[in-house]
């Protein structure tokens, strides 16, 4: 009697272990496989410091600081680095002679700091546009609009991110 | 949702000389570059690098993208409308492929 239970107990613990090596194998399989071929579309480019890609874009054009003409909407904590939200407003002229030819967003701890080009004509009416972009940090995101006449209009943010949206 | 389905949302009336906002959603996986032991992944990844709208045929809006734009970009741009027109936007990966969406604005 007493060993049949005992038995019992010991099969059912080798039943257990065997399911548990189950699911870790199934895990295992279920693995994301990488590994298809490269081809020459979007090549992997090299990574860039902050102060590089500003001579890259602008060379040696001063960047004006753009106090309200230029207004950045973005959350001051983005508990998801992968979507934070941009909006960017900017009250400059948009006529025929002077109107905002790019704007550019620029994060500084990215790996290439340069997020995004939008290039307006006069036809947008105004420039204003907003996106979604990806934050690899915490770190000062910069918006510089580039005026026809290439004067530079730049404001910048913290956006902190917050790994695991654990908060803090 | 497939890859490269767009939709696109304009206001469903605009008066003439009124600039409107293109609300436009594209669903694409812009891939990152993954790292390995500091050395990049060797592997077929995309995003999609450039953007472009037209107005009744006319270019009105241009954007340069990388991999640092979000997974399903989400873009909203201004257009001033002085007639009745179609947008269309066009979105291009680095794979080649194009994604097309339109929209008709009405007075």
């Amino acid at each position: 009697m007493d060993r049949t239970r005992k038995g019992f107990w010991s099969a059912r613990r080798r039943a257990l272990k065997l399911i548990g090596a189950a699911g870790a194998l199934s895990l295992g399989t279920l693995l994301p496989l990488h590994g298809a071929l490269a081809q020459g579309a979007g090549m992997p480019q090299e990574d860039e410091k902050i102060a590089d890609t500003m001579k890259r874009l602008f060379g040696n054009r001063s960047v004006q600081e753009a106090g309200e003409r230029l207004k950045l909407d973005a959350p001051m904590i983005a508990e998801n680095g992968a979507v934070v939200p941009l909006k960017i407003d900017a009250e400059l002229p948009m006529t025929k002679e002077s109107y905002v030819k790019n704007i550019y967003v620029i994060a500084d701890k990215n790996r290439r700091p340069m997020n995004a080009r939008f290039a307006l004509t006069p036809d947008a009416g105004k420039a204003s546009v907003a996106t979604n972009i990806r934050l690899a940090a915490t770190s000062d995101v910069r918006v510089i609009a580039e005026m026809s006449d290439g004067a530079l209009y730049g404001t910048k943010r913290e956006v902190k991110v917050t790994v695991g949206g654990c908060g803090g | 949702m497939s890859v490269g389905q767009v939709r696109i949302r304009v206001p469903e009336k605009a008066k003439p000389g009124e600039v409107v906002t293109v609300r436009v959603l594209v669903t694409h996986p812009m891939e990152t570059l993954e790292f390995k032991g500091g050395k990049p992944v060797v592997k077929n990844y995309s995003y999609i690098h450039r953007i472009e709208a037209t107005y009744n045929g006319r270019k009105v809006f241009e954007a340069e993208t990388t991999q640092a734009v979000s997974q399903n970009p989400l873009l909203a741009f201004p257009i001033k409308v002085s007639e009745p027109g179609t947008v269309r936007v066009t979105f291009h990966d680095t794979d080649g492929k194009t994604y097309t969406g339109q929209a008709d604005i009405k007075f």
